[in-house]
């Protein structure tokens, strides 16, 4: 079987636009979270991971009249249009019906909340945005804007939607149905999820510790991160960063909101990723944990992680940089997983001080230059419906 | 690709349990709404079901019948997923000026949670995965199911769809011109050649493997394909029929999408002119209207005639087949925008050569 070679990458966050802004503010132990200048909400006051950009200028930048483009969308233009870039696909490269497009999301275009509202719940007419609320309106407007000609979907598994859509487009070429796969996921903040994780009391009023013993919960962030997947065929003399070489995909089967106590369903999907890229839990020299940041999911993970490596290979969570992207999460450190492996480095998990009691794992919280470049990253995304997810990404 | 060995069905006609399917005497859509005959879900305990939404009620209800053979794992397309959940929880918020509010709603607003349920309630810890592509996520969840059963090759997959009529994204279709003003009757709904169709639901699930033995149906080859340019459809049939040029030699039925909606006839005749006058062909929507999933329905379909229930005359367009059917070829299209070509046979007919 030929091997899957990421060759592109393209990423939005808080911490900037494009994936040298990302590094940098990584390295450089930078947070993008904060107070938000663009979303309107009660919750205005809450730290979260905003994207310093305005919907009206991200608009700007697509060249082009498009009606009903929500925020989602626009974070997904920018990304996916870095990625190809990056990747230097060209258009005939696009239309082929070997290159496939999966993207991810779990907000879509709810991020219109009050249009939304209106559209649902009036008899008069509708506004700009009727058939941009649904997860399928991101892949749909991409696939038509750049005039891709192979598979195209959409997955929504909530928190690890990006990592499926990583694992699902990674498969299409490993089964042959593509050749080449753009892989990525969404998210915006919205007062749809802020309020949903605020009902649910998981939103930290302050800015969030991943592993701490002292942890309140997460912040919400927005972001967008495209991978282009290509088999080693089509690499001839192109740039290659890493190489998906595992991913495992379970259920917890145990909650509907949180996980099970020995984090059943995070454990068989590091295991089963691991077994996929043929490797020991030794091998793995760094994992990017899901690391939310709430009291539930670190506890689990930590335990999780403890019981299929023993001894816990170094790992952080860059979600207290970036904030929960939730549906582009899985992609955003993916693309964070890529760079330790390409630039030889490890980026620090912020804010902690305490560990777990009774688990006592100390996430990394320096940043990290190496000798070498390391072998094998793990990136974990848990979502909602015990939705679990884990990729490996490995050195070419 | 793979086999199909149970299926359950829960939709506006009467098509669950299984045994009882009856699809002579059929409902017909009221006010442009064609709801699901719900049946009393007795296999869902009464405190979850009692939280759920209509989509999670449908597709966990019909999953329910098949999970009891342990598949490997879960595929799920929802165009939606349970969207009255969702507005019940974005209503909540603006109503209460985003004030104090409870979760359940939102959680179960999450795409994914039909899925979910699923692997809860059957303690399903295998692969799971919700494609919500609009008019192509059933398609991308048998893709998914096609690849995980070459990737395992002895093993078994809940595969399904689902999607619900709720009154919010009904008024959304409607403001955005999806449905026809007048009254429908039945069959009508084809002859009236006016913009617009008619709303539908259900939950069709699959028990899919590799295995010939005791197969209902064959899944082929499965084709989907973005555009709006009627020719490329023409011709990607074209190419679907070649590639499987041995199964198409008997192809005895096609199994058209066909909604009524005169804007996307176009796509239609095309593939029919396409496959010629000697294949007849069955029609659906007036049965189960249009969702975004509504092609699950027809696979549905499929695995019936297969198994020996010819379908009523109501579904042709023409004439019925006068041989038995061996061979359906299965085409959809969604708004104009998203194709599909499935290719179901009689699977023990056709050995499974791979």
């Amino acid at each position: 079987m030929s091997r899957i070679f990421v060759t592109g990458m393209g990423i939005v966050s808080a911490l900037g636009e494009g994936k040298e802004l990302n590094r940098i503010a990584l390295m450089q132990g930078n947070t993008g979270i904060g107070k938000t200048s663009y979303l309107q909400t009660r919750y205005a006051d809450l730290p979260l991971g905003e994207v310093k950009l305005s919907t009206e200028e991200i608009l700007c930048r697509l060249n082009r009249k498009e009606p009903g483009m929500t925020r989602t969308a626009l974070l997904a233009f920018l990304a996916l249009n870095e990625s190809i870039r990056d990747s230097s696909l060209s258009e005939q490269g696009l239309g082929s019906e070997q290159t496939a497009l999966i993207g991810a999301n779990t907000v879509g275009g709810i991020c219109l909340t009050d249009e939304l509202y209106r559209d649902s719940n009036s008899s008069e007419k509708g506004s700009p945005y009727l058939f941009s609320y649904d997860c399928g309106s991101v892949s749909l407007f991409l696939q038509s804007y750049f005039k891709i000609g192979g598979i195209v979907s959409s997955i929504n598994t909530a928190c690890s939607s990006s990592a499926n859509a990583i694992m699902y487009g990674a498969r299409l070429i490993s089964s042959g149905l593509a050749g080449r796969a753009i892989v990525g996921g969404c998210d915006s903040l919205a007062k749809f999820t802020i309020n949903g994780f605020n009902a649910l009391h998981i939103l930290s009023d302050e800015p969030c510790r991943p592993f701490d013993q002292q942890r309140k919960g997460l912040n919400l962030g927005e972001g967008a991160a495209f991978l282009v997947l290509e088999k080693e065929e089509l690499c001839r003399g192109k740039k290659i960063y890493a190489r998906v070489s595992g991913y495992g995909n379970s259920n917890d089967a145990f909650h509907a909101s949180s996980l099970s106590e020995n984090g059943e369903g995070p454990f068989l999907a590091m295991k089963q990723a691991l077994f996929k890229a043929g490797l020991e839990p030794g091998e793995i020299n760094f994992i990017n944990a899901h690391g939310t940041g709430t009291e539930n999911n670190d506890e689990v993970e930590s335990r999780a992680m403890i019981r299929l490596f023993g001894t816990v290979p170094p790992f952080a969570s860059t979600k207290a940089s970036t904030g929960h992207t939730l549906g582009a999460a899985g992609a955003i450190e993916a693309v964070f997983s890529i760079q330790n492996i390409y630039h030889g480095e490890f980026y620090p998990g912020l804010r902690f001080g305490e560990p777990i009691s009774g688990i006592g794992l100390i996430p990394l919280t320096e940043y990290l230059k190496l000798e070498t470049n390391p072998n094998h990253i793990m990136s974990n995304s848990f979502g909602f419906g015990g939705n679990c997810t884990s990729l490996i990404f490995s050195k070419v | 690709m793979f086999y199909i060995h149970d299926n359950a069905c829960i939709s506006p006609q009467r098509t669950f349990p299984e045994a009882e399917s009856d699809l002579e005497q059929i409902s017909e859509a009221s006010e442009g709404k064609l709801f699901a005959r719900e049946p009393a879900y007795d296999k869902i305990p009464l405190g979850v079901l009692r939280r759920m939404g209509k989509a999670a009620r449908m597709g966990v209800g019909a999953a329910m019948e098949l999970v009891t053979q342990k598949p490997d794992g879960i595929v799920i397309g929802t165009s939606e997923g349970g969207l009255e959940d969702c507005i019940k929880f974005l209503n909540q918020i603006i109503e209460y000026k985003e004030g104090v509010l409870t979760p359940t709603n939102f959680v179960q607003s999450t795409t994914n949670a039909i899925a979910a349920q699923i692997g809860l309630l059957s303690a399903n810890k295998g692969y799971n995965c919700t494609h919500a592509h609009r008019g192509l996520s059933f398609e991308n969840a048998m893709l998914d199911a096609y690849m995980l059963l070459e990737e395992g090759k002895k093993k078994k997959y809940l595969l399904g769809a689902v999607d619900e009529i709720s009154a919010y994204n009904y008024n959304i279709e409607r403001l955005g011109g999806s449905y026809k003003s007048d009254p429908v009757k039945g069959p009508e709904l084809y002859e009236m050649h006016t913009a617009g169709t008619i709303a539908g639901e259900g939950a069709a699930m699959f028990l899919v493997n590799k295995s010939a033995d005791s197969a209902i149906a064959h899944v082929q080859d499965i084709k989907t394909l973005h555009t709006r340019d009627v020719a490329r459809v023409a011709t990607e049939l074209r190419a679907f029929l070649t590639k499987n040029e041995k199964q198409m030699a008997r192809t005895s039925l096609l199994i058209s999408g066909e909604n009524g909606d005169e804007r996307v006839q176009k796509y239609y005749s095309a593939c029919e002119e396409v496959l010629g006058p000697n294949i007849p062909v069955a029609r659906y929507k007036h049965i189960s209207g249009e969702y975004g999933t509504a092609n699950s329905f027809a696979l549905w379909l499929a695995t019936r005639i297969l198994q020996g229930h010819p379908l009523p005359a109501h579904f042709y367009k023409h004439a019925a087949p006068v041989s038995p059917v061996s061979s359906i070829l299965i085409y959809n299209n969604y708004k104009g925008l998203q194709h599909s070509f499935i290719l179901v046979t009689d699977p023990q007919e056709t050995p499974y050569l791979a």
